[in-house]
């Protein structure tokens, strides 16, 4: 199969996932900043694959009532910078988080397993771990929305 | 008939590393056409333009009409909408003149350094006092954050390639990419310069968030 050759995205790709995004980071330099990291930085496969899964993820969301109003707590991805130039600011990590509650579906929090799993979807370079946040937070909204489906039914 | 001073070329660069070469393209231009009209303006972008091709474009346009800068700040306000520090790569005065005091709020630094020793930034910043504050190389990460954006001038572009201070090279690398939340090129020359551009790097109008257009 050939490899994607292309530096730059489909035209309104980036615009796409800002959209997808707007729920989670209401100020638009921010939905701006990690849009570009997901689809314009890191590896070309990378991505489009994390733009493909992100559009299907949105339009599941979508299909079930779109992503509800409460967002909860988030553990925060942090800039690649050098831990010696880091100056503990909150400005220091990404505009999103990955949100605990999807964790906890996993692992009780606080356990070995739940850390490490959120150190998972957390490390590595920035196009992967906000792509992680940004579908565990689609995954999150989705799972409640068909937790909400089943109990009304 | 006059013709541009031999010493012309040098007197452009020293100006050109306390000002800009497009600031001083354009100071330079309209000397000369004070002093000997479209034909001096014609003769200097002939034997200046392959040495300073940002001069030599801007000659050329002179006598297309295009008579003086016209930088206008709302493009790149717009574009740091939401930012709090703005660290701006190359150095245009008469286009800093025109956007610093409009960036009231706006944290801003001025890269310095890049190897341009006939520069005199305390010369430069002294101009802009309260307005920007110099930043090395060395101190680039620090400006860094979700709420930070890196501001470079560009020199022409064809749509996809974009001519920029070869600073840009070294302050865009993939890792500082990604530490910034805006990558915003300020384009002050509009369509590309059609002399080699040297002084100058060329790169992908992609390495941009948003190009502000003139």
């Amino acid at each position: 199969m050939p490899r994607p050759t292309s530096a730059s995205p489909a035209s309104g790709q980036r615009a796409e996932i800002e959209a997808l995004l707007a729920p989670w980071l209401p100020e638009k330099v921010d939905r701006a900043f990690v849009a570009r990291c997901i689809v314009d930085e890191g590896p070309i496969h990378h991505r489009g694959a994390s733009y493909a899964l992100l559009r299907l993820l949105g339009l599941a969301l979508a299909a079930v009532g779109g992503p509800p109003a409460a967002r909860g707590e988030t553990a925060p991805i942090a800039l690649r910078l050098p831990p010696h130039l880091r100056r503990g600011h909150e400005d220091e990590n990404f505009p999103l988080g990955v949100p605990l509650a999807a964790i906890e579906r996993l692992a009780p929090r606080g356990s070995a397993a739940f850390d490490h799993l959120l150190e998972c979807l957390c490390d590595g370079p920035p196009h992967h771990a906000l792509a992680n946040a940004a579908m565990v937070s689609v995954l999150d909204a989705l799972l409640t929305r068909l937790a909400e489906g089943r109990s009304g039914a | 008939m006059h013709e541009p001073s031999p010493r012309l070329g040098p007197a452009f660069l020293l100006a050109a590393s306390e000002l800009g070469m497009a600031s001083t393209a354009h100071l330079f231009v309209r000397e000369i056409a004070a002093s000997g009209g479209d034909e001096l303006v014609r003769e200097a972008a002939l034997g200046l333009g392959r040495d300073f091709p940002v001069l030599g474009c801007i000659a050329t346009r002179w006598l297309a009409g295009e008579r003086a800068p016209r930088p206008a700040p709302d493009g790149v306000l717009a574009a740091t909408h939401g930012l709090a520090r703005l660290l701006v790569v190359g150095l245009e005065t008469a286009w800093l003149d025109v956007l610093l005091p409009a960036c009231r709020g706006l944290e801003i630094g001025l890269l310095i350094g890049d190897g341009d020793s006939s520069a005199d930034f305390r010369r430069v910043l002294a101009n802009y006092e309260d307005l920007a504050v110099g930043v090395t190389l060395a101190e680039l990460h620090r400006w860094s954050g979700r709420r930070s954006g890196l501001l470079c001038f560009v020199y022409g572009s064809d749509g996809h390639v974009v001519r920029v201070p070869g600073a840009w090279l070294r302050v865009s690398g993939p890792d500082v990419r990604t530490q910034f939340a805006a990558l915003i090129g300020w384009n002050i020359l509009g369509a590309a310069m059609e002399l080699y551009p040297r002084w100058l790097a060329e790169t992908a109008a992609s390495d941009f968030s948003t190009i502000v257009e003139p």
